[in-house]
């Protein structure tokens, strides 16, 4: 058989079945399940009410609260200088820039911490950094932040610090307590996470 | 008593496409990129001139925008592809017994004028490749595999005016 | 996944190993298929050998088809490829001064090294003439930097020109293609010459 005929034998069908077949536009996992596991095991992606208090009195530029709930709920109530990226849009074009960068700490939060932490997930597998998950969502903000307990007389000092520290940061950002002396604020924990810079992977280079 | 060598047969000239596709291929799976010829006597002149006249090299805007500021021009991905074209062109005619210096013309034409013709035709392509962003392997042919406006553009009008001046070029070639 | 090199699963200097051994690849292909001789080339424009438009554009077909498929398994990122830019002044008129340069010296800058390599002292002479090339535009940039850089469409795709998939394009491609293979035999029936043999397999 001619070549020519042997060429368009091969040719024709595969021409016809990278037609018919969409495009494969899946974004691919960048961490393992096993890596992935570790993470979540550790905790490592929560950060607590206090730390978020603190970055906000302190008009820490490098926080960047994300709300996901719906667009509803955001408008009835937010953080301060909050953004809104509702679950379902997570994956949208738009949103790529705020998610996939190495600027500022991006914190998810949501009424209690599990859809902010399902967000969290989503971006961790796809690589991202710098997406954190305020531990407890806006519930336990409210508990902490916004309304603190007194803790009972005899409790260590520490708890004594952290009260104070609360009650002048729902001053300071506004909640309905009774007046109190804003303490100084108190060494949370954990350090405030440190920025990782991500390696912006741009496509090849080519030309001439 | 002579015997007269027949000539090595060239390549099935499909086979010889889907081979080259191929490479094509694992080019781009490898670096992200397709083949690739002009850039290569391009990084050349750069360094040149940076190695000749530095002063130059610095004021002249072409060689501000492409030059080593960016990064060192021989470490270029196509020089090496180049470098790689030589020997693979030499391997290949080796084993078909094809290695000859020779000026290759029409019998009806001198040695003379095809070489001046031939230096001719390098100093529009040097030109028109570096104007068009790429030759027929980098614009052309690569361009094409990804279906890039700027590749199909180029090779329509490459080869569109070859064979509107064949006319007036035949006496070089037929 | 791929790009290796741009997904950094091989390091910088490994792909530029990989860029001499796929340019031996393309060497010796070249050669192979006769892109050695200028006579050849020309001959596309002739009629009598038409070698090049056959080589071209399977070569082309086989690297869109592969592409495509390499996507489609999940083994090459097509994001990450390096699409050529489109301007479109500089694109046609350096085509043109490319096409006046490939009838008269009847090489192109690919070729020409592949053939210089087997001794051709035409396809040398080219070379000489591809630095000048490339020199005198250089010198003469502010000349003609406007031009070189209007126009800047960015990387358009020409199945978004016509509004249809890759793969639909592809397809109209081959069969495109396949009509101009048949036109080519019949082409080098008709036009060919007594004192050249096409001798390919």
């Amino acid at each position: 058989m001619k070549a020519i005929h042997i060429l368009a034998i091969a040719l024709v069908p595969l021409g016809i079945i990278i037609a018919a077949v969409p495009e494969n536009t899946t974004r691919p996992y960048k961490l393992t399940a096993d890596e992935l596991l570790i993470e979540v095991t550790e905790g490592r992606q929560f950060m607590s009410p206090d730390e978020i208090a603190k970055m906000l009195i302190e008009k820490d530029p490098s926080l960047q609260l994300i709300d996901i709930r719906s667009k509803d709920q955001f408008e009835k109530f937010s953080l301060p200088n909050a953004i809104n990226v509702p679950l379902e849009s997570l994956l949208s074009a738009e949103y790529e820039e705020v998610l996939n960068q190495d600027i500022k700490l991006n914190v998810f939060y949501s009424n209690s911490s599990n859809d902010a932490n399902q967000a969290w997930m989503i971006m961790r597998q796809l690589g991202y950094k710098n997406n954190y998950v305020l531990q407890g969502g806006l519930n336990y903000w409210a508990e902490t932040i916004l309304k603190p307990e007194k803790p009972a007389e005899g409790s260590p000092n520490e708890e004594l610090a952290k009260y104070n520290f609360r009650m002048g940061a729902s001053q300071a950002l506004g909640g309905g307590t009774e007046a109190a002396s804003a303490g100084p604020a108190a060494k949370s924990g954990a350090p405030v996470p440190v920025i990782q810079k991500i390696k912006k992977k741009k496509g090849a280079a080519g030309g001439c | 008593m002579t015997k007269d060598k027949e000539p090595k047969k060239y390549m099935n000239p499909y086979l010889g496409g889907v081979l080259l596709g191929l490479v094509l291929v694992f080019a781009f799976w490898v670096s992200g990129r397709g083949l690739g010829a002009s850039g290569a006597p391009k990084s050349l002149i750069i360094a040149g001139v940076e190695a000749i006249a530095p002063a130059h090299a610095k004021t002249a805007t072409f060689y501000k925008e492409y030059g080593s500021s960016k990064e060192n021009p021989l470490k270029a991905w196509l020089v090496f592809e180049m470098l790689g074209v030589v020997v693979g062109g030499f391997i290949s005619g080796a084993i078909a017994g094809r290695l000859k210096f020779t000026v290759e013309k029409v019998p009806k034409i001198t040695n003379k004028t095809r070489i001046i013709f031939a230096v001719l035709g390098g100093v529009l392509f040097g030109f028109g490749a570096q104007l068009g962003r790429g030759c027929t392997s980098g614009s052309a042919l690569t361009g094409m595999s990804v279906l890039s406006v700027g590749g199909f553009v180029t090779m329509a009008a490459i080869f569109g005016t070859a064979f509107g001046l064949a006319y007036f070029a035949r006496k070089l070639w037929i | 996944m791929g790009p290796l090199a741009v997904n950094e699963i091989i390091s910088p200097e490994t792909n530029l190993f990989f860029a001499f051994i796929i340019g031996i690849a393309f060497g010796f292909v070249l050669e192979s298929n006769g892109f050695s001789s200028s006579r050849r080339l020309a001959g596309m424009f002739y009629g009598y050998d038409t070698t090049v438009l056959k080589v071209f554009f399977t070569a082309a077909l086989t690297g869109m088809l592969g592409i495509l498929f390499l996507s489609l398994f999940g083994w090459l990122d097509l994001s990450l490829i390096y699409i050529n830019p489109t301007f479109l002044w500089s694109a046609i008129g350096g085509g043109v001064i490319m096409g006046a340069g490939f009838i008269m010296g009847g090489y192109c800058p690919g070729t020409s090294f592949c053939a210089a390599a087997i001794g051709k002292l035409d396809a040398m002479a080219f070379i000489g003439g591809i630095f000048l090339g490339i020199f005198i535009f250089a010198e003469g940039y502010p000349l003609w930097e406007g031009f070189y850089k209007a126009k800047n469409m960015g990387s358009p795709l020409m199945n978004e020109i016509i509004g249809t998939s890759r793969g639909v394009m592809t397809l109209m491609i081959i069969i495109v293609a396949l009509a101009m293979f048949w036109v080519g035999e019949w082409s080098e029936k008709k036009f060919a010459r007594d004192d050249y043999k096409i001798n390919q397999h």
